[in-house]
C-alpha cells in the first residue's frame, strides 16, 4: 500500500493510529492531517514515511487542495476520517460542518480521485439508540439514535455516520464506517470518561447498566485492520472490557453513590457549571440505565479485528 | 444500592452449603472479562439469588420436581412454561430447581417482559441471576451462545388470569417456536402446578409507571404455602423436523406451538389428577 491519509491527527486517538500506521511496514507514506500548525501538533514530524499538514476540514478548497495535491503525490490510497469535534458541550453550525459537512466534502472529493480506493470513516456506539425494550447485544442493524431531542453531539454523528453509509454501493470507493466503542482514554471526548474523572460519581439509585469500553490499542488495531481490508461495511469496534457501571467507578477508585434518578440531571448541570466538565447526564441517561454492549462479531469474521487489550485500569 | 458481587458471595457463603457453594463454582457461562457477561449474569449473584430463594424452594412452597433427566446438559434449550400465581414466583422456582438438578449447574434464563428491566432494583439483580428482556435478539444471541432459555409462553395474561380460570392456559404465543426451529433448540415443556392457588387474584390496580402492566389484589395479599410441582416433559425436536428456513412458516409456527402447548397441558392435567391437595 502506497499511502494513507488520516484526519484528525492531533487528536489522541488520531496520533496513535498515525504511530501505528508507521510502524507497519506494509504502509508506504502517512499523511496526517490536524488543524494545528506543525510544531504543536505531532512529535513525529520528523519520520521519513510521514507528511503532516495542516489543514481545516471545514474549508472545502483547501480539503481539494490537499487531496488533489500532496494526497495525490505521495499515492494515498486509504483515507482514514476521525476528526470530529471532541466535546459534548459544543453545538452550532461551526461544530456541524466540522463532524457532518468536512465528512460530506471528503468522501464527495474522495470519489473522484484518481488513487483514492478505501474511505475509512470513524463512527461512535452513540449512534445507537439503547432503551429497556431493545436487545442488550447491539448487532450493527440496531436501531440508530434519530430521536428528535437528541443532542447535537449525537445528532451529528448520525448523520455523518448515515450519510457513508448511503454512499455504500453509490460510490466506486469501498467505504467502512467502524463504530466504535467509547475509547476509555483522555483527549477522546468520551463522556464515560469525564464522568469517572470526578472523586465522586453519581448513579441513579436501583440501576447498574452494562458497558463496553474500547482501550487505545485496540482502537488502533481496529482502524490498522480496517486501512488493510477488502470488504465495505458497517462494523461494530467493541473493546475487551465489559462490565457494569458500578465496577467502572470502583476500579477507577471512585467513589459510587447511587441517588434518585430525579437528582442526576441537577447534580451534573451544577458539576459542569462550577467544574466546567463535558459530561452530560441528559445525553447518557439511557445508557446509565439499561445496558448496551457492541456485538463485534462482524469485525471478528470479516476485518479479523478481536478485541484483546483491555483497559490499564485506573487511567491517570 | 451496592451490586458489589463480594456482597452477594458473603450472603451466599452465609446461607448456602459449602458443597453447594463449590459445586456452583463450576457453572458455565460466558464471562465477558469482569466475570459478568455481557447481559449482566455473574454467577455470585446465582449463587445469592439460589440463597435467596432456597428457603421459599424447600420450606415455604416445598417443591417437588421430577423429569429433570430431559434437560439438556450442555447447549441450547428453551423450557417453555404455564405461567401464573399473580406475581412471577414460578418463575424463581423454576429457576432454582434447574440451579438445583444440573450438574455442572446451569441456569435458566428468564426472558422477562419489557418492563421488567425498567424496575430499579429488581431489573439489575434478576439480570445479575440470568434474566433479560424479552426482545426477540437477546433470545436468540444466548441460544446462539448454548444458552438454556425460560420463555412462559402465555405472558403477562397467564400470571394476571382470574382464579376461576387456573390450569387453563391463555393464548399461547409462538415466539419460542420460531426461536427454537432458527436456533437449533430443543423444546422442553414444562409444568408448575401449585402456583395457582398461591395468591388468588381478586382485582387489578392499573398503574403507570416502570412500565408495570397493574398491581394485582391478591387475597391474602402474601403467597400462601402450597406445595409446589414441576415437571419437565420430553424434549420437543422441532429443530429437527424442519429447517431454520421454516422458521418463518407462519403454519409450521402454530403447529409447533399446539403441539408444546398441548404438552404442557398434558402435564399439568397430568399433576393435578395425582395432587392430593393443595397443601401436600
Amino acid at each position: 500500500m502506497r499511502g494513507v491519509l488520516v484526519t484528525g491527527s492531533d487528536t489522541t486517538l488520531g496520533e496513535r493510529l498515525v504511530r501505528a500506521l508507521l510502524a507497519d511496514e506494509s504502509v508506504g507514506h502517512v499523511v496526517a492531517v490536524g488543524r494545528r500548525p506543525p510544531e504543536q501538533a505531532l512529535p513525529l514530524v520528523t519520520q521519513s514515511r510521514m507528511t503532516y499538514l495542516p489543514v481545516d476540514l471545514t474549508r472545502e478548497r483547501r480539503v481539494h487542495d490537499l487531496l488533489f495535491g500532496p494526497a495525490r503525490d505521495l499515492g494515498v490510497e486509504v483515507v482514514v476520517h476521525t476528526a470530529f469535534a471532541g466535546t459534548a458541550l459544543d453545538e452550532g453550525g461551526s461544530v456541524h460542518a466540522q463532524n457532518v459537512d468536512a465528512t460530506r466534502q471528503l468522501m464527495n472529493l474522495c470519489e473522484r480521485h484518481p488513487t483514492i480506493q478505501r474511505f475509512v470513516l470513524r463512527s461512535f456506539a452513540e449512534v445507537y439508540q439503547v432503551q429497556h425494550d431493545l436487545p442488550v447485544l447491539i448487532a450493527e442493524d440496531h436501531l440508530l439514535n434519530l430521536k428528535a431531542n437528541a443532542p447535537q453531539y449525537v445528532r451529528d454523528r448520525v448523520e455523518a455516520d448515515l450519510h457513508a453509509c448511503v454512499r455504500m454501493g453509490l460510490s466506486r470507493l469501498r467505504i467502512l464506517v467502524l463504530r466504535c466503542a467509547e475509547v476509555l482514554a483522555p483527549g477522546t471526548g468520551s463522556q464515560i470518561f469525564d464522568y469517572l474523572e470526578s472523586p465522586v460519581c453519581f448513579r441513579p439509585m436501583g440501576y447498574d447498566p452494562m458497558l463496553n469500553l474500547l482501550s487505545l490499542q485496540d482502537f488502533t488495531r481496529a482502524f490498522v485492520a480496517a486501512v488493510h481490508a477488502e470488504q465495505q461495511g458497517v462494523f461494530n469496534i467493541p473493546g475487551a472490557d465489559t462490565l457494569p457501571l458500578s465496577l467502572a467507578i470502583t476500579k477507577w477508585g471512585r467513589i459510587g453513590i447511587s441517588v434518585p434518578g430525579s437528582w442526576m440531571t441537577p447534580l451534573y448541570r451544577w458539576r459542569n457549571r462550577v467544574r466546567g466538565h463535558d459530561f452530560r447526564y441528559g445525553m447518557n441517561r439511557r445508557r446509565f440505565h439499561y445496558s448496551g454492549v457492541l456485538d463485534g462479531r462482524r469485525a471478528r469474521e470479516e476485518l479479523g479485528y478481536l478485541p484483546s487489550a483491555g483497559i490499564n485500569w485506573p487511567i491517570r | 444500592m451496592s451490586m458489589l458481587p463480594v456482597a452477594a458471595r458473603l450472603f451466599a457463603a452465609a446461607r448456602l452449603p459449602e458443597a453447594e457453594l463449590k459445586r456452583l463454582q463450576g457453572l458455565a457461562y460466558g464471562d465477558a472479562g469482569h466475570g459478568y457477561d455481557p447481559f449482566g449474569l455473574h454467577p455470585d449473584f446465582v449463587a445469592f439469588g439460589e440463597a435467596l430463594t432456597r428457603p421459599l424452594y424447600e420450606r415455604w412452597f416445598r417443591v417437588r420436581s421430577s423429569g429433570h433427566e430431559h434437560l439438556p446438559a450442555t447447549g441450547p434449550g428453551i423450557i417453555a412454561s404455564n405461567h401464573s400465581g399473580a406475581i412471577p414466583l414460578d418463575s424463581s422456582m423454576i429457576w432454582t430447581d434447574v440451579v438445583r438438578h444440573t450438574n455442572p449447574p446451569r441456569v435458566a434464563r428468564p426472558v422477562a417482559d419489557h418492563f421488567v428491566p425498567m424496575i430499579p432494583v429488581v431489573g439489575t439483580v434478576f439480570a445479575r441471576a440470568g434474566m433479560v428482556g424479552g426482545s426477540r435478539q437477546n433470545a436468540a444471541a444466548l441460544l446462539d451462545r448454548g444458552d438454556l432459555l425460560l420463555i412462559h409462553p402465555e405472558g403477562v395474561p397467564g400470571i394476571a388470569k382470574h382464579f376461576k380460570d387456573r390450569y387453563h392456559l391463555q393464548e399461547w404465543r409462538v415466539g419460542h417456536v420460531e426461536l427454537a426451529i432458527r436456533h437449533r433448540a430443543p423444546v422442553i415443556p414444562t409444568a408448575v402446578v401449585g402456583a395457582e392457588e398461591q395468591m388468588p387474584q381478586v382485582g387489578r390496580i392499573p398503574i403507570a409507571f416502570w412500565g408495570l402492566p397493574f398491581i394485582p389484589i391478591t387475597v391474602p395479599p402474601f403467597p400462601l404455602p402450597v406445595r409446589y410441582h414441576l415437571r419437565y416433559g420430553a424434549p420437543i425436536a422441532l429443530h429437527e423436523r424442519y429447517t431454520p428456513d421454516q422458521a418463518d412458516d407462519p403454519a409450521v409456527v402454530r403447529e409447533g406451538a399446539a403441539e408444546v402447548k398441548a404438552a404442557v397441558q398434558g402435564l399439568i392435567d397430568g399433576m393435578l389428577a395425582e395432587r392430593k391437595g393443595i397443601f401436600t
